[in-house]
């Protein structure tokens, strides 16, 4: 479901949203229930499926503590030249975003885009997919599997290594995650909590070792947004005890919660998930951004069963803007959670700076 | 004001020299007509006093300070003549050029006096020598005679310590030549300078203080 | 002291206006040359490269194909892409099409959007209001230019045709960021690709680095990894590469303002040395009465200056007019040929405007030298009593005589080297040599023609002008030396463009053996056409097809022609000028017939094996020959139709060489006119294109003839100038011969006379050394400059001509200096010199 989702297909490529339904009606799979998940061949792309993302987030206590580092990968595929034979052709578009959180200081990020076969790269067997230099990929089996994640940019890069710690999560029922009342809203959703980050980072000039803990997602759907919704937010945690969790809610126009969802994992293994009747989403405090005038509740209380979290970011300031190919604001940081557990994750919340329809 | 001591030339080639041993001295106020035959070196011995040809031997002093312009290198003889010498010549050597002023004040010019100075004192001059209200004129447009106190003013306008004039006279006509021989000496002891005057005039010989006569055996 | 030179300046110019003003005027007219030149070049070279910029944006580097017909595989571009050092690789697919039956292709421009972005921003499409559709789903956005010249808006549909391909769709938008000469059609790469190629490559990947990497060691590690048909530009490499194309002629052309300038140089020595004379006196006695002998050399100097900044601040003002006005009449390449487009904006830059500004002041110090040293030297005394002394005798002392062989010599080896820095250096310094040769000569020819003539019984006016000459030799010669400068440089001209002409003139009938030629433009013929002309039916005795593709063989050079003809591979010279032997071919190799620009360029031999980037690899082939070809300057190589199908190339026919059956001349041009019409081709007959071909050679040395004119116009000057000083210097001679009881018409004819005889001298070695300098143009310069050879061809009734009628000139510039030298009564210049 989330976050770009969202954004990567209707908003971000208005264009061949549009162009699309004129020249072709492209049939993507519909996202069911029952569906088997097999590894490692669902790590690899589902180009058939409108839209997919990878997406690693984490916080690192190297060489600075509560450092926070993003890197994603999103496919899409927006239904444009699907009967052209040419090899280039722009029926697969990745695109790819990082950001690196310095506390008490600021937020850097940058963007990379390509078509798929100029510059772009998707494996369909495994975890692998790449723009130029920059690449999410698996390497090993079983106990000994790892992934690398490798960018640069000028402003700063990374290459980091990640181990897991414990066994993938399957979210929501055996990986088929629903986003909305009816079933048709709904995605298949892979997360791997607890990953030990090992590898450097570049920035200001100097090279240095860094290590955390991180979190690994995958998704991929061809549903959208659900009727009346604005945006949403989405958080997901490595406890401190060894624990995950991950909660997320849609909201409509009047900040209400429409669908919600959590999926807590204790240190033993055992997976709890809580429907939209258990969940609360409270707004404990406010911060504006002087760019945007988007007001984000930066810290949030969650109820869900008998437990409460509340979110604390490190950074105030974690607005984003992606700029190509059209602006999008929102908002996508460190936080960390103290209440019912501890522990640190990302908090990412959309549809405040505007109506999310361009 | 002038001190010539031991003063020799001769050309190359010629089969003795033109003069040898030259003793003469000027001094201030000063005026001493130098007579002799053609051909016995009175110009040469003016062009060597004036350093425009050099002597083989002996010494010129010029000037209160008496600095010798035999021993000087071209610029500081020019600097010197500019400083200490005027001139006045028998063919005028107005240039045409330049206004009657602009001639007259060309020793000011050279002698580096300050600007300030020149037009009040090229028009005194002009008006000690009987020219005022010629400035601005051509001298396209002025007589012989006119031309000469043009000369006379421009010998004299910066107070040199020696005049050198070689027949100021010699290109005029004998009633104008009159006026102006006594104009020049009137206005040479005025101000009290030296000065050579090289003639073949018995008559201008006999306005001077003194007379000398180059023969080809010495100065008599 | 500055006071003193003021008024020695304001004397100067209002006694010898017309000199000093046709002094100026020589100067401005040389910076007036060389800024407008230069004005003109700078402005084509931006436009050139603003409009390249567009297109190509700006690349830290660029990988492309060595032949045009090759492309860059879709793997290496991905493998670039991997590379840590890589921001972008922007791939394009390149080609030209129609837009239906229009006759000019356009060029239309595949790109990736996304990575168009970081390196080609200007070539990014508008969306008018999204209503025309997208780019990915296979719209094109033309330039605003393009919109303005086909009458059309976005949302009209339109088909792209190249060769049989065609492609229907849709104008989307236009290309906001194009400029006003930018004809251009850009859509996705990938429709690009689909409908005209190349499957699996690109034309060109356009690179951007991060800002840290280190560009140069980056290139050469990339370059070094590449297979051979594949090139790695820099962005250095172009702005070479379109600064060599006009290189040789741009300099051609600054060798003539030089030329010019020169002249002017002279001109103010001329003046000066003259009015030194004349004021030898005046500077006496100014030397006398105290001017350092430092200043009377600064004075004439400052005087000189005096003549050269006005001249030169004249000369820039002339020169921006001239830009201004020439751009608009010829366009910016002067009629060159190299670039095109409307008149591009003339904008003067600082440093330039300077140094042009300091040439011309330089200039005329350079002339006012010499008379500035003679100044400084006078000996006072002499010159106050008689005037100005010439130091330097008629003749060349016989000690210096070893000299002027030894000049011939050295003028003959500079022939013999090889250009330097592209370009002939040696032959312009043999050109330099040859001419001071022809100064230094003028003093023995006249010491032996004026012995001839002292011994002949000459009547007395005529013997006087003799015994004037010489007796003021120096004058003589100063006179002399501008003659022979300027004539012999335009004389040089003028041999070396007609033996040119006549070399082309024979060349064409060589290479227009056809009566008809149709051409498409680039892009390939169509099929149904060649179909036709196969057909039994057809009006034609013969056909001649011929492909054409682009090779790089150089980076920084401008691309070589690679022409596909269909010739027999063992009698190509039925069709190819040779230049010299041709040599069979093994059997089992291709073999190739390279231009004479390309031979010299690249130094290719005959029966050399080269290693050509041929349809898209690398081929061995043999050289057979070496063909003479004046139209593609920067080389041109020719293969046979056959061998270039059995390497394995596609032949697609791009121009058609036609014979019609005799007798069906007309049902021939009816037969294509089907074809020209619907497809835009252009169909053009032989005597047509010799037409054209030789209006473009005119046009080129337009600028030439201008300049040469130019040169000689102040030869005479000076002539004039001097002879009138030097008449005047000796106005009281010739007044005692007045007194004497000569009529003022004989001292006339005395002057002309004179004049008469002086330009004679410097005619007859300025036709001399024109020849000389044409035969280093002809064979030194324009093979070295611009890669072509031809035999010299001397027009004798011109040269001989033109030479008449400057010894007339000359004796009207005469005939005014005797009317000024004799003008006043004879008593008054008497009365003056006193």
């Amino acid at each position: 479901m989330r976050r770009r989702t969202f954004l990567t297909t209707p908003l971000l490529w208005p264009t061949l949203a549009l162009a699309a339904p004129a020249d072709t009606s492209v049939a993507y799979p519909p996202v069911t229930p029952g569906r088997r998940l097999v590894f490692p061949r669902d790590h690899g792309a589902h180009p058939d499926f409108r839209t997919e993302w990878w997406y690693v987030t984490g916080a690192l206590d190297t060489p600075e503590r509560d450092m926070g580092f993003q890197l994603t990968f999103f496919r899409s595929r927006p239904g444009t030249a699907e009967q052209l034979s040419s090899p280039i052709a722009a029926r697969q578009i990745l695109f790819a975003h990082a950001a690196l959180t310095l506390p008490g200081d600021r937020l850097r990020h940058t963007e990379r885009v390509a078509r798929v076969g100029l510059g772009a790269a998707f494996s369909i067997d495994d975890c692998d997919v790449s723009i130029g230099a920059w690449r999410i990929s698996r390497q090993g089996s079983g106990d000994r599997q790892t992934f690398r994640l490798q960018m640069q940019s000028p402003q700063f890069s990374y290459d980091f290594t990640l181990t897991p710690s414990q066994p993938l999560l399957l979210q929501g029922d055996n990986g088929y995650s629903r986003k909305g009342q009816r079933p048709q809203f709904a995605s298949y959703y892979v997360s791997w909590p607890q990953l030990t980050v090992d590898g450097f980072l570049l920035f200001d000039g100097r090279r240095q070792a860094a290590r955390g803990r991180a979190w690994f997602d995958h998704e991929w759907s061809t549903a959208v947004l659900s009727d009346g919704a604005v945006g949403w937010d989405w958080v997901g945690i490595n406890l401190a005890d060894g624990g995950a969790l991950m909660a997320f809610r849609l909201r409509d126009a009047q900040a209400g919660t429409l669908f919600a969802h959590v999926a807590w994992r204790n240190a033993a293994g055992r997976l709890r998930q809580f429907e939209t009747a258990e969940i609360s989403f409270q707004v404990l405090r406010h911060w504006s951004s002087t760019r945007s005038g988007a007001n984000y509740p930066v810290q949030l209380e969650i109820r869900f069963g008998e437990h409460t979290v509340r979110t604390l970011p490190v950074l105030d300031d974690q607005e984003l803007s992606t700029s190509r190919p059209v602006p999008v604001v929102y908002w996508e940081g460190l936080v960390r959670v103290e209440g019912s557990f501890a522990g640190r994750g990302y908090l990412e919340m959309t549809g405040y700076a505007d109506r999310l329809s361009i | 004001m002038l001190t010539v001591s031991g003063l020799g030339k001769q050309y190359p080639g010629a089969s003795r020299p033109l003069f040898s041993h030259l003793d003469l001295g000027v001094s201030a106020g000063e005026i001493v007509a130098l007579l002799g035959e053609s051909g016995t070196g009175k110009s040469t011995l003016l062009n060597c006093i004036a350093g425009l040809e050099t002597a083989d031997s002996g010494s010129v002093g010029i000037g209160p300070q008496g600095l010798d312009i035999v021993r000087l290198g071209e610029t500081a003889r020019a600097a010197l003549r500019a400083r200490c010498i005027g001139f006045v010549f028998q063919a005028f050597h107005v240039l045409p050029t330049l206004t009657v002023a602009q001639n007259v004040a060309l020793p000011l010019l050279l002698s580096q006096v300050a600007a300030d100075e020149h037009v009040g004192r090229t028009q005194a001059l002009l008006e000690r020598v009987g020219l005022a209200g010629f400035g601005g004129r051509w001298p396209a447009s002025l007589s012989g005679g006119e031309l000469q106190r043009v000369a006379i003013a421009r010998a004299l306008v910066h107070h040199p310590a020696l005049i050198l004039a070689d027949e100021p006279t010699g290109n005029l006509d004998p009633r104008t030549a009159d006026g102006i021989l006594s104009l020049f000496l009137e206005r040479v002891r005025e101000q009290a300078a030296g000065a050579l005057i090289v003639t073949h005039s018995q008559q201008v010989a006999q306005c001077c203080d003194r007379i000398l006569t180059l023969t080809p055996d010495g100065l008599v | 002291m500055t006071t003193l030179a003021w008024w020695l300046i304001r004397a100067q110019f209002r006694t010898r206006a017309a000199a000093t003003c046709l002094s100026m005027l020589a100067i401005a007219l040389g910076v007036a040359l060389g800024y407008s030149i230069h004005l003109i070049n700078e402005a084509a070279l931006a436009d050139f490269g603003r409009a390249m910029k567009v297109v190509q944006g700006d690349p830290d580097a660029v990988i492309a194909a060595r032949d045009s017909s090759g492309g860059v595989p879709l793997a290496t571009i991905n493998a670039i892409a991997r590379d840590p050092a890589v921001l972008a690789i922007a791939p394009v697919i390149e080609t030209r099409v129609r837009i239906g039956n229009t006759g000019t292709p356009l060029r239309l421009i595949g790109l990736d959007v996304f990575s168009a972005a970081a390196v080609l921003p200007r070539l990014l499409p508008r969306n008018e209001g999204m209503t025309g559709g997208d780019i990915f789903g296979g719209r094109i956005f033309a330039s605003p230019a393009l919109l303005d010249r086909l009458g059309q808006r976005p949302g009209a549909s339109v088909t792209l045709w190249r060769g049989d391909q065609r492609w229907q769709t849709t104008i989307a938008g236009d290309l906001p960021a194009t400029g006003p000469d930018d004809l251009l059609l850009v859509a996705d790469i990938a429709w690009v690709q689909e409908h005209f190629g190349p499957p699996d490559a690109v034309s060109e990947g356009r690179i951007r680095l991060a800002p840290d990497t280190d560009r140069a060691n980056w290139r050469r590690d990339l370059a070094a990894r590449l297979p051979a048909d594949l090139l790695l530009r820099a962005a250095e490499d172009d702005q070479a590469r379109v600064s060599n194309l006009s290189r040789a002629y741009r300099v051609n052309l600054n060798v003539l303002a030089l030329v010019a300038l020169l002249t002017g140089a002279f001109l103010v020595f001329a003046t000066q040395l003259t009015a030194v004379a004349q004021r030898s006196t005046q500077f006496a006695l100014l030397g006398v009465l105290g001017l350092s002998p430092r200043m009377r050399l600064l004075q004439v100097l400052l005087e000189g200056l005096a003549i050269g900044v006005p001249g030169a601040l004249g000369g820039l003002a002339l020169g921006y007019a001239l830009a201004l006005a020439l751009t608009q009449r010829l366009g910016a390449d002067l009629g060159g040929g190299y670039f095109s487009g409307s008149a591009p904006p003339i904008v003067p830059e600082v440093a330039p405007t300077l140094g042009f500004l300091t040439l011309g002041c330089a200039a005329s110090l350079a002339g006012a030298l010499y008379p500035a040293y003679l100044n400084r030297v006078q000996p006072l005394a002499q010159a106050l009593k008689v005037g100005f002394l010439q130091h330097h005798r008629a003749g060349v002392p016989s000690h210096r005589r070893w000299r002027l062989p030894l000049l011939a010599l050295s003028a003959f080896l500079m022939t013999r080297l090889p250009p330097a820095f592209d370009l002939p250096l040696a032959g312009y310094g043999s050109i330099a040599l040859l001419l001071v040769l022809g100064v230094r000569s003028a003093p023995l020819l006249t010491q032996w023609l004026f012995g001839w003539l002292a011994a002949r019984r000459l009547p007395a006016a005529q013997q006087i002008a003799v015994q004037n000459v010489a007796q003021a030799p120096l004058m003589a010669q100063v006179a002399a030396s501008g003659l022979i400068v300027s004539f012999a440089l335009t004389a040089s001209m003028v041999i070396m463009v007609s033996s040119f002409r006549l070399a082309v003139n024979h060349w064409l009938d060589h290479v227009l053996p056809a009566p008809l030629y149709l051409r498409s433009k680039a892009t390939p013929l169509p099929q149904d056409l060649l179909a036709g002309l196969e057909r039994a039916d057809a009006p034609f005795a013969r056909v001649e097809r011929m492909a054409q593709a682009a090779l790089t063989i150089d980076a920084r050079r401008p691309n070589v022609a690679l022409l596909i003809r269909e010739l027999e591979r063992n009698n190509p010279a039925a069709r190819l000028p040779f230049t010299g032997p041709l040599l069979t071919p093994p059997e089992d190799m291709a073999v190739v017939w390279v231009s004479e620009p390309m031979h010299e360029i690249y130094g290719i031999e005959p029966g050399q094996r080269l290693r050509l980037p041929l349809i898209g690899r690398v081929v061995d082939v043999f050289v057979g020959g070496i063909w003479r070809d004046y139209s593609r300057q920067f080389g041109a190589v020719t293969i046979s139709r056959d061998d270039y199908l059995r390497l394995g190339g596609d032949f697609q026919p791009s121009d058609l060489a036609l014979w019609p059956r005799p007798g069906q001349e007309s049902a021939a041009s009816d037969w294509l006119a089907g074809w020209t019409t619907g497809y835009g081709l252009e169909l053009t007959d032989g005597i047509e294109i010799r037409h054209l071909s030789l209006s473009i050679f005119d046009k080129s040395f337009a600028v030439t003839y201008a300049l040469e004119a130019a040169a000689t116009l102040i030869g005479l000057f000076a002539l004039a100038v001097t002879l009138a000083a030097s008449v005047r210097l000796r106005a009281r001679e010739l007044a005692t011969l007045g007194a004497l009881g000569f009529d003022r018409r004989m001292l006339r004819r005395a002057v002309i006379f004179e004049g008469a005889l002086i330009a004679a001298v410097g005619l007859l070695i300025g036709v001399a050394c024109g020849i000389a300098i044409g035969a280093v143009l002809t064979h030194v310069v324009n093979p070295q400059a611009f890669h072509w050879r031809m035999s010299l061809a001397v027009p004798w009734l011109t040269v001989l001509g033109a030479a008449g009628l400057t010894l007339l000139a000359a004796v009207v510039a005469s005939a005014y200096a005797a009317h000024q030298a004799t003008r006043l009564p004879t008593a008054q210049i008497l009365a003056d010199v006193q």
